[in-house]
């Protein structure tokens, strides 16, 4: 692979309170020919730590390469990248705290399940990263209350006896087990009923609001983003294209449906009652909407 | 990654070998493989390499791919060419160390078995190489036919044959997908002794089987909810049907391998002729 050269050691000024940094991003998978597109290009952000991050863009436009950057399962060809001060353009970064500090759960990650019993799979990660074995049955217990299961009742149960909803969540514990700083999601919530989505987004921004957690999130459902970023970040055929605020971005409508995107319903309210002559404040959601335009009409009526 | 695993695919254009009848290339890639063995010297080799560089110019493919597929076996070839080398105790003594000793009849036997070999590879990977997996399998079915009147199931066996196929992709898929799932959450594969590393692949294998046996389920379950039955009679969508390029390709193959069979039943005969014998 024709790496060297072109990988940039991070600048020391890189502030301690950035969680990750890239600078030209550039990456391809087939690096040896000449013909392979290339998946990223030129990728530079800046992410704080306990930011709650939305990563958006069509299929194919290069946001699992990306993600997967971010814990080295994808190697760096071009450009820089700090990861929670691990610089990942040296040689061997140290992967194992790395991948500990960075928590990674893929699409469907029920189908990644494996042991005989919960409390072994949600148990895989600490074991790998060297976490002492008298710790591990605690450190399960916490993480598969924190998504929502009783852990006497898991505990001893196969993890393919489970339900798909439930199968998912003990998915999610088992890399929340680690205690990850940043926490990465390949589109957490396809295929969960709506009571599941919303309880998975509950538990991500209770990580995120009350741990401090990162959270980068992959999406394809622009009204959870809506709802629940802080910044959206959109991707087009390997490049960044936006990265704003999720009320700034979403009234660009023409350039969303550019995109192939949709524009979230609460925005597209918010856009119209604004057409109208009527601006509110910042929602994020139905509830907020609402209380807006009560307080409207009080004002009004006033 | 694995899916860069390349080893015979089919390589899409547009030439001679591909527009053959896949029944017909079948037939001949067998013959080849067959004929292969009969050839004695390195005339023939030589012949035959001129057949395949024939072929291969006829079929677009680039020599790359087919080298490509070489790469494969690597290992295979120079375990047989050092087995032969090490194990022909015939001709001259040309070097003795410790307890190995090297013949010369060693290395032409070595020398022979590697031609054969690549030969027989590059054959059989011209015929992926330039055949979909389903006109393969089609072609099995369509050769198979004939063994119907004593029950032999060739349609099913044929049908097995193509969803193997199908399923293999996804599979490659999933297990780099696995793969990267459990290395992130710590798990390594190149670390510790033999058995630590065996055991490593468990968080793997059983969710790849376990996801194996779901979709051939879910594939079962779509099949029977259309009534599929192999029984009866069913036809094919495209019809498979003989060319000139197929009569054209088949004489040239038969009459080298023709010419191969008759050096070899007339090898005692004509052994005053000593060229064809080097
Ligand atoms: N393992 C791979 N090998 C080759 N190309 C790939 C591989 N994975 C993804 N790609 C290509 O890289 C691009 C980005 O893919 P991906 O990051 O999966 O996009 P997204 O997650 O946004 O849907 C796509 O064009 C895809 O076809
Ligand atoms: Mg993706």
């Amino acid at each position: 692979m024709p790496r060297a050269k072109k990988i940039v050691p991070t600048p020391s000024v890189v502030e301690p309170n950035v969680a990750i940094y890239a600078d030209k991003l550039t990456f391809s998978y087939n690096a040896k020919s000449t013909s392979g597109k290339r998946a990223l290009t030129d990728i530079s952000l800046t992410i704080n730590r306990g930011e709650f991050v939305a990563l958006v863009g069509h299929t194919g436009s290069g946001k699992s390469t990306f993600v997967q950057h971010l814990n080295a399962l994808m190697r760096l060809q071009q450009g820089s990248l700090n990861v929670l001060g691990h610089d990942l353009a040296q040689k061997k970064p140290n992967l194992m705290q790395l991948r500990k500090q960075v928590g990674m759960v893929f699409q469907y990650p029920e189908y990644q399940l494996f042991a005989d019993t919960v409390l072994e799979d949600v148990c895989f990660g600490p074991k790998n990263f060297g976490v002492p074995a008298s710790e591990h049955e605690q450190l399960a217990k916490k993480a598969i209350e924190l998504v929502g299961l009783d852990f006497e009742e898991v505990k001893n149960k196969s993890p393919f006896d489970l339900s798909g909803g439930e199968k998912r969540r003990v998915a999610f514990a088992g890399v929340l087990v680690s205690e990850p700083q940043i926490l990465v999601l390949d589109e957490p919530t396809a295929g969960l009923d709506p009571q599941g989505k919303k309880e998975i987004l509950q538990l991500v921004r209770k990580l995120n609001k009350e741990q401090g957690v990162t959270v980068i999130m992959v999406s394809h459902d622009m009204n959870e983003v809506y709802e629940n970023a802080d910044r959206v970040i959109v991707f087009r055929d390997g490049c960044l294209v936006y990265d704003l605020p999720p009320q700034q971005l979403f009234r660009l409508e023409n350039e969303i449906e550019d995109m192939n995107l949709e524009v979230p319903q609460v925005a597209a309210f918010c856009n119209v009652l604004e057409q109208a002559g009527i601006t509110l404040p910042t929602c994020h959601n139905v509830e907020e909407v609402f209380a807006a335009l009560c307080a409207l009409k009080e004002g009004s009526n006033a | 990654m694995l899916r860069d695993v390349t080893f015979g695919q089919y390589y899409l254009t547009k030439s001679f070998v591909h527009s053959m009848d896949a029944r017909i290339k079948l037939i001949l890639c067998l013959l080849f493989m067959v004929g292969i063995f009969f050839v004695q010297s390195f005339v023939g080799f030589a012949f035959v390499a001129l057949f395949l560089l024939v072929a291969i110019g006829f079929s677009h493919v680039p020599l790359g791919s087919i080298v490509k597929s070489i790469k494969g076996i690597i290992f295979l070839l120079c375990l047989t060419a050092l087995l032969n080398m090490f194990f022909t105790k015939d001709g001259n003594l040309l070097v003795s160390w410790w307890i190995f000793e090297i013949y010369d009849q060693g290395l032409i036997v070595a020398a022979k078995m590697l031609l054969r070999l690549v030969f027989l590879v590059m054959g059989s990977s011209l015929l992926t190489l330039t055949t979909t997996p389903v006109d393969l399998t089609h072609a099995i079915e369509s050769l198979l036919k004939p063994l119907k009147v004593i029950k032999f199931p060739a349609h099913e066996l044929a049908l097995i044959m193509s969803l193997t196929l199908s399923f293999i992709p996804g599979l490659i898929e999933e297990t780099d997908r696995i793969i990267s799932a459990q290395k992130a959450r710590g798990a390594s594969f190149d670390s510790g002794n033999l058995i630590k590393r065996a055991k490593a692949f468990v968080p793997i294998l059983i969710p790849l089987l376990v996801g194996g046996f779901r979709k051939a389920e879910e594939l079962a379950n779509a099949m029977n909810s259309r009534c599929y039955e192999g029984s009866t009679n069913r036809t094919q969508m495209r019809v498979m049907k003989l060319s000139w390029r197929d009569l054209v390709g088949a004489l040239i193959t038969v009459a080298v391998f023709a010419t191969i069979f008759v050096v070899y039943a007339m090898r005692s005969q004509w052994s005053t002729i000593t060229w064809l014998y080097f």
